[in-house]
């Protein structure tokens, strides 16, 4: 009997060394050679495929991938990359696409008109179910491809017309000044015809024209790209490489960082926010960055009607309540910068000096005077709150601004944490939530149109975009459709800093800080640069 | 035997039945829209929304989604997620490496628990006793995520013994230091259980016959004292395989091990509801077999239980 027993636990116990045993291929974390950056990353939500790629996780990868008729710069600045030109007409209502010869994907096959206007059709369709599909939505012939009872996902846009292998036309519904900035945006890549046979298999293999290419996808893992030798756009690429290394927490890629077993970390766990910039192990960056933080006051809240004077006066008075420089000192530990208008610091034709930009700095006597005034015309006794979701480590900022509020002005506000994203979400879609909430904004391309029609135009509102406060101006709008109508992207620009002018009065979303683009590096690692989406230029970085 | 053994499975049909639908409700009852927060804080896109929400029939009543997911599952079909890859693929690449990390705990902390805990029984009141006993219960105070932080920093970053995270493709280097954060806790515990029973057994009126019939020392101990104590032991053991499987997560978020844990906790945050009950049956299952182990092994080191 002792035998059997002992037996018993031999088998046991040479049966678990034998499974933990049987995957040690690659026992320690290895440093890759030939020039190969290694940088963090979170599983794509969908496969790579450009249309369906709005997140962080697949963008990483994707827009190394592959290249749109324009190129951005780290400045933010578009400069012509497959594209020879785009022709636009007096009032932009239609351009002529003019390609430059020669290029090809990394399967070999060339890249023609066909691939553009083919793959927009594609992503417009609803058919398809691309999640980027809106971005089409001033081109003609879009509203056809909405109504998916009918369609079969092979339909195209009727605004797209190929007048040879390099030359197409595109006809807009209505003017689309940004419409030559837009075409940068990976929604916007060529594809290649391999991706109408199979669009699954291609997704888990994409073959782009990018200065990189895949060379292998092991799902929740790791993405390897290498250089694409077919590539001649605008990109220099300075690694053999860059492979992303799949993360499931932050904090572990930072330790990892940290031993030299990542290269790059282009966010920092709350846990190190303190320590990041004085930690020995590694190589910390810090610098002003494209995405805002805001949280938008619903235009019908009662006491904070959009438009009104009591509403402006209430409005003004929250934002000046608010010590930002010392939230961004103390919580964010320098890793913010004091907002100035509604944009960002990377987007181009940013201005330091609009009018009313005052509204956006702390000042508690004017604050204090402001609300006064307000309860002059009508007194409010309500208590005022600011939603956010708790999963995204937002608690600390959000308490400090809600005391920093009471302080200031001595009245009722209150922090209210939402458990999850998801809840927060469905929340702010049925506009039940009472009171303030978090907005930040990414720009998915260096405009500010992104910014500004997105989430205060009035076509944006109530459902059919990102008003999500409902804002509603009439020369707020009139001056949208001027911009869109624009003969260049510098007059354009100077009428959002005008619209800016009004938004900055109104406040339909209190600006709290630009987030930096902010992240650690492994000691060795150089060429460390920050595009205008707050990531690290890639291509840039070696060993 | 064999009657019993088939009673057992028998019973397992209820059990799984029960738990799919009990968790496919909770995960239904998830307050937000799955399909509206994949477009994050950008335009939704009315027409796109509703097409994917057909396609993972989501536009259905609860009970009919449940009862096409249980037709699919009975194909061993478990459908996509939401990326369009098929959840057993996702499962088959994330259940063995969680299987393979919680055995390496299970041996660590069955083998270095009895150990310890024998030793402590045989030697109570000792100065290693005493050490025994301190660290053990230092284990179990300490959250796992504390002890799992610390033993990163220290054996991985500063001291580069051990690597910082697990990675792709992990082998037993790699799991070596998640494994033994994963087992610690369950390893106190054994330790103080072994101890207890080693030191009540050896007292016992039978060891001490045992001995007057001049069996050596090691035979009494081996034959009679730990054959008794063990009972208690692997009961315990059995159980905590199941609770490792499914306990993994935090030590899988610290050394970033794509598992099984991971993979629950991803899939529970965006309302994948085909791969979170698919998990969970899958959990359910390795409970149940590992609690018919348990029993099975009970026969073998008691007799009375055989033959009753």
């Amino acid at each position: 009997m002792k035998k059997r027993m002992l037996a018993l636990t031999a088998v046991a116990c040479s049966l678990g060394m034998l499974l933990a045993g049987c995957g040690a291929t690659n026992a320690t974390g290895a440093k890759d050679g030939n020039g190969v950056i290694t940088v963090f990353d979170t599983e794509p939500q969908n496969l790579l495929v450009p249309g369906n790629t709005n997140e962080s996780g697949g963008a990483r990868p994707g827009t190394l991938l592959f290249a749109g008729l324009v190129s951005f710069d780290a400045k933010g600045k578009a400069s012509n990359e497959v594209a020879q030109s785009i022709e636009g007409n007096a009032n932009s209502t239609q351009y002529t696409v003019k390609l430059k010869p020669g290029w090809k994907f990394s399967d070999g096959t060339p890249v023609t008109s066909k691939s553009f206007t083919k793959a927009w059709s594609y992503v417009a369709n609803v058919k398809n179910a691309q999640k980027c599909s809106s971005f089409l939505s001033t081109v003609q012939g879009y509203d056809d491809l909405q109504k998916a009872g009918s369609l079969k996902g092979t339909e195209q846009l009727s605004g797209l017309k190929d007048i040879d292998d390099t030359t197409f036309t595109v006809t807009m519904s209505k003017p689309d000044a940004t419409f030559p900035i837009k075409v940068g945006y990976l929604a916007f890549a060529p594809l290649p015809e391999s991706f109408y046979k199979d669009p699954k298999a291609f997704g888990n293999a994409p073959v782009g024209d990018g200065p990189y290419k895949l060379e292998s996808w092991n799902h929740n893992t790791e993405i390897r790209l290498v250089r694409n030798k077919l590539y001649k756009g605008n990109v220099k690429p300075k690694n053999g490489g860059v492979t992303f290394k799949i993360y499931t927490k932050v904090d572990a890629a930072y330790a990892d960082v940290q031993g030299n077993n990542l290269d790059v970390l282009d966010t920092v766990p709350t846990a190190d926010a303190k320590s990041f910039r004085t930690d020995q192990n590694v190589q910390a960056y810090n610098r002003p960055g494209s995405i805002i933080q805001m949280f938008t006051i619903p235009s019908n809240l009662p006491h904070f009607e959009a438009g009104t004077q009591e509403g402006t006066l209430r409005r003004q008075a929250i934002s000046k309540a608010i010590d930002r420089q010392g939230i961004i000192d103390k919580v964010l530990n320098g890793t913010g910068t004091q907002p100035v208008d509604f944009t960002s610091p990377k987007t181009p034709g940013f201005s330091k000096g609009l009018k009313g930009k005052d509204n956006l700095v702390f000042n508690a006597a004017s604050a204090k005077e402001l609300w006064a005034k307000a309860d002059a015309i009508s007194k409010d006794n309500d208590k005022f709150t600011i939603s956010y979701n708790s999963d995204g480590g937002n608690k600390a900022i959000y308490d400090a601004m809600v005391n920093s509020i009471k302080n200031t002005l001595g009245i009722d506000v209150a922090a209210d944490p939402m458990p999850t994203f998801q809840e927060f979400r469905n929340a702010v879609d049925k506009r039940s939530i009472k009171g303030g909430f978090r907005s930040g904004w990414q720009p998915d391309y260096p405009s500010a149109e992104n910014y500004l029609f997105q989430e205060y135009d009035s076509a944006a509102a109530h459902g059919s975009g990102s008003n999500d406060g409902d804002y509603q101006n009439r020369e707020y709008d009139r001056l949208m459709d001027e911009a869109y109508a624009a003969p260049s992207t510098d007059a354009a620009n100077a009428i959002y800093s005008q619209a800016q002018e009004i938004l900055l009065n109104d406040l339909p979303a209190i600006p709290m800080y630009y987030d930096n683009a902010h992240g650690v590096a492994a000691k060795g690692v150089k060429g460390l640069a920050v595009d205008w989406q707050n990531l690290p230029v890639y291509s840039q970085l070696h060993k | 035997m064999g009657k019993y053994l088939l009673r057992r499975i028998l019973q397992m049909i209820p059990v799984v039945l029960g738990t799919t639908l009990l968790v496919y409700a909770l995960v239904f009852a998830l307050p937000g829209d799955p399909v509206k927060a994949m477009f994050g804080d950008k335009p939704v896109n009315a027409a796109v929304a509703a097409q994917i929400r057909a396609e993972y029939n989501l536009d259905k009543p609860f009970i009919i989604q449940y009862l096409l997911f249980l037709k699919n599952a009975l194909t061993l079909n478990f459908g996509n997620t939401f990326a369009g890859q098929p959840v057993i693929d996702e499962i088959g690449r994330a259940f063995p490496v969680t299987i393979r990390l919680a055995l390496m705990a299970f041996v660590f902390e069955a083998v270095f628990g009895v150990i310890f805990g024998i030793i402590s029984g045989l030697k109570k009141g000792k100065w290693y006793d005493s050490v025994i006993l301190i660290v053990s219960l230092l284990l179990i105070s300490v959250p796992t995520f504390v002890t799992g932080f610390l033993a990163q920093y220290f054996l991985g970053v500063k001291w580069r013994l051990l690597p910082v995270t697990a990675g792709s493709d992990p082998g037993f280097l790699d799991l070596l230091m998640p494994a033994m954060v994963l087992g610690s806790v369950s390893m106190a515990y054994i330790i103080r259980l072994t101890r207890s029973e080693v030191s009540s057994n050896i007292a016992e009126d039978y060891v001490r016959t045992a001995r007057a019939k001049g069996m050596s020392n090691r035979s009494v101990i081996v034959r009679h004292v730990l054959r008794n104590s063990l009972i208690p032991v692997v009961t315990y053991l059995g159980q905590d395989l199941g609770a490792l499987m499914g306990g993994a997560m935090i030590s899988e978020t610290i050394f970033n091990v794509h598992g099984i844990g991971f993979l629950t906790y991803q899939s529970i945050l965006k309302g994948e509801s085909n791969m979170v009950v698919s998990i969970v049956t899958l959990l359910t299952l390795i409970f149940v077999v590992c609690n018919l182990a348990v029993d099975m092994l009970y026969a073998a080191l008691d007799p009375r239980i055989r033959y009753a």
